[in-house]
């Protein structure tokens, strides 16, 4: 689509690179999507007899005009970043984690017993206990949905889906049993939650060193989210796991040929993105709260995916993914205050955003694969062909859930 | 008395059967076609807040009458699902969008979708609406009602979409195994290069699959919310539909069989709202009770009882003949 400009003349051997081609392409597939997007919010908004430019401009000031507003903003994408490492790490080795979501809420339950059963540690060694609690939480719950698959076959979407259902029951129960709160004076009227969590064993708020309010939250979690996107790119480009995740998500047959045991790369995917998810919560509980209350934010880990999406699986493309998604959620609070259009405008936008992305790319990436083909002087009827595409999304569940992998179906996948 | 309770258990137990039923089947012509559709709790959604406003709107706004009306809603509420569904149909059939994304998606634009209708709908209130909706008439199931020991119960005070819900199998069954139509959507989820060398068009069939879904869902969610609760609530569905999609899982794809994993998974819903002080039931934590859905389809799923097999396309892009 917009990348015709770049083309060169197929005749020409000398060629941009790749990379380059690919990138560029990407970029311009990402702004005509935004484009996109922001005009059909633009008619939403029309409707509501307001101006767009006035709309957006106010979303703009409340996320990124002031100091708190970008406080604000980076909180908001800590967890997101979390959570759309957790689904790509996965999607990287060709697997779909839906289950991201049902590993924080059980990483939460973990964390929080760590948190009250440990608190005789001083703080430094207190919180690395409750974030490794955490991390052994996500991937316990990862590991079913990985054990399964590598065992049974059984696909772990659908296993992955009745996780989280049984997770969400497993968070109701704890709250109301085992970890409800005992620490509220007789008879006063308090949500349900666990009890509150040692001072010593909160994420420290940093606001304060930037000028941000305490109020947002802003914690040292956002660097370890940081870290950890570092440490994804890291395991995924540099490592041999990373080698072999990639060669098991793009072509599983030939990684088998070339002697990569499909299994223990898939579970080991499955238990890193489970340890990933594991601290998604630690926002919430460590830094917003300090507790685990029962009206935790729900649909992290369904946010993940689409934020992994728009940051194309890439760790560094993920933060900046977290943080345009964290905007718009700040959003919010602009419209509330300034405009007829309702708050709930928002997450139409994130999904407009994402819907167009998401077709953006798949067509981006389709020209760009047929080009490279024609360059290699294969044109003609391959044209409509998905070329292997790291970068690009998973493959997307493969047809029978009773086999493993088989080639023959990868090839049209 | 425990005869009593357990009858109001089966009885609320139709209810939920209904709401699992209606949305499976969604999934049963969409997954059957080659399209997976893990949306049908988003396409559920946007069926309760359309199917409130559409039976309040046509009752008291048009006039319609309580018979009417209702009806009208409900079908409302399924226009709109399969509206909904055409933004899933046409980013996996027409873009070739991987299938799961389309779905994650589609659950979450619903919820932010269904505030800002319902913002409109319902004079600025965007997470609920007036309680006291119209609804259809509660039916008594003739002969059943009068079942002796308290069992009588059961049978009572049925939504008539309970019925309607259980016979819809007949026509399901009948179009999907019995005539050329059923073949051929069926096809495109086996086999969908075979079935275009026969001449059929895939995403034809792939289309009328999944707005089929959305309309199934959508007249689900409008059931809940409008003969049911009576009112649009955020977050009334409670993960129904994914617990009708464990139950089309585990059912093998097949309508027949749907119906008894829908129930019975209705049932599990059914209980701690009615049996919590039974026998070894009240021992267990109703939460656990809540689980079982979900384990019994991990089980199936891997293998360890029976197996079960998804139409062999289901999730695949089809990327022959580009057009429609």
């Amino acid at each position: 689509m917009a990348t015709e400009g770049l083309a060169p003349p197929i005749a020409v051997t000398r060629t941009r690179p790749a990379w380059l081609e690919s990138f560029a392409g990407q970029l311009l597939a990402l702004l005509a999507s935004f484009g996109i997007a922001l005009l059909a919010g633009s008619l939403l908004i029309v409707a509501y007899g307001e101006n767009p430019i006035d709309v957006y401009t106010s979303i703009f000031d409340a996320s990124l005009g002031s100091a708190d507003g970008i406080g604000y903003v980076l909180a908001i994408a800590t967890p997101l970043i979390f959570a759309a490492l957790a689904v790509s790490v996965c999607f990287k080795g060709g697997l779909f984690n839906i289950g991201v979501e049902g590993q924080y809420l059980v990483a939460m339950i973990t964390a929080t017993v760590a948190e009250l059963n440990l608190d005789f540690l001083p703080g430094p060694l207190l919180v690395p206990a409750v974030l490794i609690a955490a991390m052994i939480g996500g991937m316990i719950w990862a590991a079913v949905p990985g054990i399964l698959k590598v065992r049974t076959g059984a696909h772990e979407v659908v296993t992955t889906i009745m996780m989280n259902g049984i997770a969400i029951s497993l968070v109701g129960w704890a709250l109301n049993g085992p970890l409800h709160q005992n620490d509220a004076p007789e008879g006063a009227f308090v949500d349900l939650r666990t009890n509150v969590f040692p001072a010593k064993g909160l994420a420290g708020d940093l606001g304060a060193m930037f000028g941000v309010t305490p109020g947002a939250h802003l914690s040292w979690l956002l660097f370890l989210a940081i870290v950890a996107a570092i440490v994804v790119w890291f395991l995924i480009r540099r490592t041999r796991l990373g080698y072999e995740a990639r060669a098991v998500g793009s072509s599983p047959g030939s990684a088998r040929a070339g002697g990569v045991s499909i299994g223990a790369t898939q579970l080991r995917l499955f238990l890193i993105s489970g340890a990933l998810a594991g601290l998604i919560g630690m926002q919430l509980i460590l830094a917003d709260r300090g507790y685990l209350p029962l009206n935790y934010v729900v649909g992290l880990g369904f946010t993940g995916i689409l934020v992994a999406f728009l940051g194309q699986n890439n760790p560094i493309g993920i933060v900046f993914a977290a943080i345009v998604w964290a905007i718009l959620s700040r959003g919010e609070v602009a419209l509330q205050v300034s405009s007829q259009v309702p708050r709930e405008f928002i997450i139409v936008l994130q999904g407009l955003l994402i819907l167009t992305v998401v077709i953006t790319y798949q067509i981006a990436k389709r020209r760009l694969a047929a080009r490279q083909l024609q360059r290699a002087g294969l044109a003609g009827e391959l044209e409509d062909s998905d070329a292997p595409d790291e970068s690009a999304g998973p493959r997307g569940p493969e047809g029978s859930g009773s086999e493993t992998f088989e080639p023959a179906d990868e090839k049209r996948a | 008395m425990p005869f009593t309770d357990i009858a109001v258990a089966i009885q609320i137990s139709f209810t939920y059967f209904t709401i699992i039923y209606l949305t499976g089947l969604g999934g049963l012509f969409s997954e059957r076609s080659g399209i997976v559709n893990i949306g049908l709790e988003g396409l559920m959604i946007i069926g309760t807040v359309t199917g409130a406003f559409g039976a309040r709107f046509f009752t008291d706004t048009v006039g319609l009458g309580t018979v009417w009306g209702p009806i009208l809603g409900l079908l409302f509420g399924a226009l709109c699902g399969a509206i909904f569904a055409s933004v899933h149909a046409v980013a996996t059939i027409t873009f070739r969008v991987d299938h799961i994304v389309s779905g994650v998606v589609i659950n979450l634009v619903a919820i932010g979708l269904a505030r800002f209708l319902s913002y409109a709908f319902f004079n600025g209130q965007s997470t609920q609406s007036d309680p006291g909706g119209p609804h259809l008439a509660r039916l008594d199931v003739p002969g059943l009602s009068s079942l002796p020991g308290g069992l009588d119960r059961a049978f009572e005070r049925l939504s008539p979409m309970v019925v309607v819900a259980a016979l819809m199998v007949i026509p399901v069954w009948y179009s999907l195994y019995r005539t050329r139509w059923g073949l051929r959507l069926r096809s495109c989820g086996e086999n969908p290069e075979a079935t275009r060398s026969l001449g059929v068009s895939v995403p034809r069939y792939r289309y009328q699959g999944v707005l089929l879904s959305g309309a199934f869902a959508g007249l689900s969610g409008a059931f809940l919310a409008a003969e049911v609760i009576g009112s649009w609530r955020e977050g009334q569905t409670l993960g129904l539909g994914f617990i009708a999609l464990a139950a089309l899982i585990i059912s093998n794809w097949n309508p027949i069989r749907l119906m008894f994993f829908a129930w019975l998974f209705g049932f599990a819903v059914a209980i701690p709202l009615r049996l919590q002080d039974a026998p070894v039931i009240s021992l267990l934590p109703e939460q656990f009770i809540r689980m079982i859905p979900y384990v019994v389809t991990i089980v199936a799923i891997a293998g360890f009882v029976g197996r079960v097999r998804p139409p062999a396309a289901a999730g695949r892009a089809y990327e022959g003949g580009g057009g429609t």
